[in-house]
């Protein structure tokens, strides 16, 4: 099978253009395609996190998806979280504050699902938390700093929209 | 690479060594800047994937890989047939056996999973494509499946991990209490978040490898040794590494079988293992077994020790998984003995993985002292602080620090620990029952030689250069700190490169030793720069400190200036303008001076200058105890942690945040341990079941419960020139024992063998 389709896709507020075989995951279409290597390949079947994008928003995990499916779709990646200005995102900001990370490979996939899972509403306690950022492993054992950062980060929102309304 | 440090920072302290600065390449890694070894951009790269053996144990009769070669974008597949022309690179010590071929893709099948084909294509998935189509024909031998397997047999004894003193048998024959306790661990995994892979990329006979690397120089000396080409033609390039505990220090089957291909095919090529590949491609902790007597007066006073142990290994290869490594020194015992044995079986090499040998030593002996704490109705805390070693009874040698008591206080006075009620089953919340245990650990103090250099820019930038790696322990960031505190300025001003077997050499990321080693390097590097400036500054007729009378100068708060005098004081920058100098550069080692160029070699590349902990007059480890608590479920026998309190002896953290990060990782792959991570092998054809992360299963966010860590240590200058101890390995030694007493406590049964499963407690 040699046949390439011709895809184009909304990532991060761009528009990309690239010839692959309809077979390419997601993952693989942003990381050896389009030198987007901020999303990281732990499994490449399912079970690690750390390949999570936003694909209109909700978390998706970018393995499991072909690029194909996502034509059309809003993709987001950790490349696309950062302001214009190169100011971190408030969980970027935290993560590094409450050092959620020590090699930083399950970053990416953490900060990705920690944005979703403070906008879905799901990081009201610890407990919740905990539970909603269980998809994404960490074997350099981060939890309770990752937990630390996703509160901060969650109050942080919570505050700026009181302060909006 | 060079890392520049996040804008951000806390208070000005924060960044001298001691200090809690942040994670100093912090920013690259949220923001997914931070490269790792199979993102850098090379052109023109093909694709490898490897086929592997389905069999334990035979011989490749034949490979049939007609179709693969046809397949689209195949370029080339190697299998056994294909002579690499390998030999054997030396071993860890350096040394290294005359003439013997090396195979990769060997026609020997030793073990299930074991690399057989290479294919290599224009795209990853057209070599997935391919290696489906090619079909191996085996002869197939018997296999010993695992250390259950019933034909394993006893293994052999390894005569350096035999220990005695006094008379352990009578003495424990005499004890008028005993307890017996056989206890067994599984074979266990890294699961680092990174896979392994490389990119590899020849230019002439120059090779330059982009590969996760707890050892850079260590791994280049592998690749040049396999080629048989001169060391300094190899280049292993590794800035960060996603995740290592052991894995990461060697050049693997893989990473040769990619550098062949690339060079044959004259272009790069890319080799990333599956996840799948992970679990056999390299070994993880071996199996263990260990049968532990252990004989008391009746007030709780250790009479004897008895341990006889065992692990598996590879059928090729010896790797001892040490279970005796922490039972001589953790209590004072007048009367010891123990032994080690190896059983070959049908797998991969097992290798080190967190806390080797210490790790599932103390998961016996600590499992054993709690025993013998219920045998004499006695507070398991007490019995550990009565039999308190005041000196290593196993060397003779006084400690150089050791603050193991104050460990088992201060972390039972945050726990809690005098509200526990001793009987088994008498606390609960409900149907829920509850569970206190306490675990000990401990690991050496290694001690290697490391090199570094400095340079000093005329903007007034301070670069720290080494070949030392970082995968999370925070190398980058206190090496700024160190260099940041010696020049008096921020740590911003500061540069690190790291991760190359071009620069500096540097001792392994491993054992614990990297923050001791390459903190002294760059410490007196960083001396010898200041020295130098000041000397100029002193003396130079063009600067302005020269007329002060001054016989030194002071750094500090980012001037130069006489100390206590009310001179001129200039900023790095206006010195190096003023002195017309460009850049300083200084390059020290901690070798012994005047050693040779092969002695340089020799000590960056090889662990043949590593010192143990008993080699000097005093005998130096780190120290700790953990508590933990545990909820278990009277009916379905779930067990969840629900507390843990840990207490370290690892002398100075050079910076606490990054330290406490590296304890609670320890801690929380110690519940990994206790509770979940077993490798599953079919006793019928020794593959290995469960080879994946759904089914091998590490600790989740939702398992982990707040850890709280605690430092008791002081500095100790015997074990490093900065006062630090390792921190690295230590975390976990003694968290499953910690946890399978406190299941004790809980529910009245003793799980002896890890992990401890539900069905172990219905
Ligand atoms: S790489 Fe996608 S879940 Fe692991
Ligand atoms: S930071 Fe290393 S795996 Fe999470």
């Amino acid at each position: 099978m040699t046949r390439t389709i011709h895809l184009s896709l909304d990532i991060n507020g761009r528009r990309h253009e690239l010839d692959v075989e309809p077979r390419v995951t997601l993952l693989d279409a942003l990381r050896e395609h389009l030198a987007l290597t901020g999303t990281k390949k732990g499994c490449d079947q399912g079970q690690c996190g750390a390949c999570t994008c936003h694909v209109d928003g909700k978390r998706v995990l970018s393995c499991l998806t072909l690029a194909a499916q996502v034509e059309g779709r809003e993709i987001t990646t950790i490349e696309g979280i950062t302001g214009e200005n190169g100011d971190l995102h408030p969980v970027q900001a935290a993560f590094i504050e409450h050092d959620a990370f020590q090699c930083g490979y399950c970053t990416p996939g953490q900060i990705m699902s920690a944005v979703a899972c403070i906008r879905e509403g799901h990081a009201g306690s610890d407990e919740e938390i905990r539970e909603y950022m269980s998809g994404n492993l960490c074997r350099c054992g981060a939890y309770n700093s990752i937990v630390a950062a996703v509160r901060e980060a969650a109050q942080a929102t919570v505050k700026e929209k009181m302060e909006v309304a | 690479m060079t890392i520049m440090p996040p804008r951000k920072h806390g208070d000005a302290s924060d960044g001298v060594v001691g200090g809690r600065q942040t994670r100093f390449e912090g920013s690259l890694k949220v923001t997914g800047a931070a490269t790792y070894a199979l993102e850098y951009p090379v052109e023109n790269v093909a694709h490898a994937v490897l086929v592997q053996s389905t069999i334990p144990a035979g011989r490749v009769l034949n490979v049939n890989a007609e179709t693969a070669r046809a397949a689209p974008g195949v370029l080339l597949v190697l299998t056994p047939e294909d002579d690499l022309g390998f030999t054997v690179a030396s071993d860890w010590g350096g040394n290294r056996p005359e003439n013997q071929p090396y195979y990769p893709l060997p026609r020997h099948v030793q073990f299930n999973g074991q690399p057989i084909v290479a294919i290599v294509a224009e795209n990853r998935e057209q070599a997935f494509e391919a290696a489906k189509l090619v079909s191996i024909t085996y002869e197939e031998a018997p296999h010993v499946a695992s250390l259950d397997d019933p034909n394993a047999g006893e293994g052999k004894l390894m005569g350096n991990l035999v220990f005695n003193w006094g008379d352990a048998e009578a003495a424990l024959a005499a004890a008028p209490v005993q307890i017996e306790g056989t206890y067994s661990t599984p074979r266990e995994y890294h699961v680092a978040m990174e896979p392994h892979g490389l990119t590899v990329k020849w230019d002439g006979d120059q090779i330059t490898v982009w590969e996760p690397s707890q050892w850079s120089h260590g791994m280049a000396r592998t690749y040049s040794e396999w080629f048989d080409i001169p060391y300094e033609n190899v280049r292993l390039i590794s800035p960060f590494i996603g995740g290592g505990f052991g894995s990461k220090g060697a050049a693997l089957a893989h990473g040769a079988v990619a550098a062949f291909a690339a060079r044959k095919l004259g272009r790069p090529v890319k080799l990333a293992l599956t996840r799948p590949q992970n679990f056999t491609n390299y070994g993880g902790r071996a199996a263990t077994r260990q049968t532990i007597r252990l004989g008391a007066t009746e007030d709780g006073i250790l009479q004897a020790i008895v341990h006889r142990g065992a692990s598996e290994t590879s059928t090729y290869a010896d790797w001892p998984e040490q279970t005796g490594a922490a039972t001589p020194i953790l209590y004072k015992v007048e009367n010891f003995s123990s032994e080690h044995r190896v059983v070959p079986v049908n797998t991969v090499t097992p290798g080190a993985l967190r806390g080797p040998g210490k790790n599932p030593s103390s998961f016996g002996i600590e499992s054993a002292m709690e025993e013998l704490a219920y045998k004499l109705g006695m507070d398991p805390l007490e019995l550990r602080l009565k039999n308190y070693a005041d000196h290593d009874y196993q060397s003779g040698k006084p400690w150089s620090t050791r603050r193991l008591r104050e460990a088992l206080t201060e972390g039972a006075e945050a726990f809690g620990w005098s509200r526990r009620s001793h009987a088994p089953r008498s606390m609960r919340d409900g149907r829920t029952l509850i569970g206190w245990g306490i675990g000990c650990g401990t690991f050496p103090v290694l001690q290697a030689p490391s090199e570094a250099l400095i340079r000093v820019l005329a903007n007034g930038r301070v670069e720290v250069v080494s070949g030392a790696i970082d995968m999370g322990q925070g190398t980058y960031t206190v090496l700024a700190q160190t260099a940041a505190e010696v020049f008096g300025i921020p740590v911003d001003q500061v540069e690190v490169h790291l991760g190359d077997s071009r620069l500096p050499g540097s001792a392994i990321a491993g054992g614990s030793m990297l923050a001791g080693s390459i903190l002294g390097a760059v410490h007196k590097a960083a001396t010898a720069a200041r020295d130098e400036l000041i000397g100029l500054a002193l003396n130079d007729e063009n600067s302005p400190l020269r007329d002060t009378g001054a016989n030194t100068l002071t750094f500090s708060e980012g001037r130069i200036a006489v100390p206590r005098g009310e001179g001129p004081s200039l900023s790095l920058p206006e010195l190096m303008a003023a002195l017309g100098r460009d850049e300083i550069e200084t390059r020290r080692n901690t070798l012994p001076d005047g050693a040779s160029a092969q002695e340089h070699h020799q000590a960056w590349t090889t662990m043949a200058k590593v010192q143990g902990p008993t080699m000097g007059e005093y005998s130096m480890h780190s120290w700790c105890a953990h508590f933990a608590e545990v909820r278990v479920d009277e009916d379905f026998g779930t067990v969840r942690v629900s507390r843990i309190v840990s207490a370290f002896d690892c002398g100075r953290l050079y910076n606490p945040r990054m330290v406490e990060s590296q304890w609670r990782g320890g801690i929380i792959m110690g519940i990994g341990q206790a509770l979940l991570e077993e490798g599953l092998v079919d006793m019928r054809n020794g593959r290995t079941v469960n080879n994946n992360m759904g089914d091998y299963l590490v600790p989740t966010n939702a398992d982990v419960p707040d850890i709280q860590v605690i430092s008791v240590g002081v500095p100790d200058y015997g074990a490093s020139a900065l006062g630090g101890k390792g921190v690295g390995e230590v975390g976990i030694v003694g968290v499953a024992p910690a946890i399978a007493n406190a299941v004790f406590h809980a529910t009245g049964k003793r799980v002896r063998d890890l992990p401890i499963t539900l069905e172990k407690l219905i």
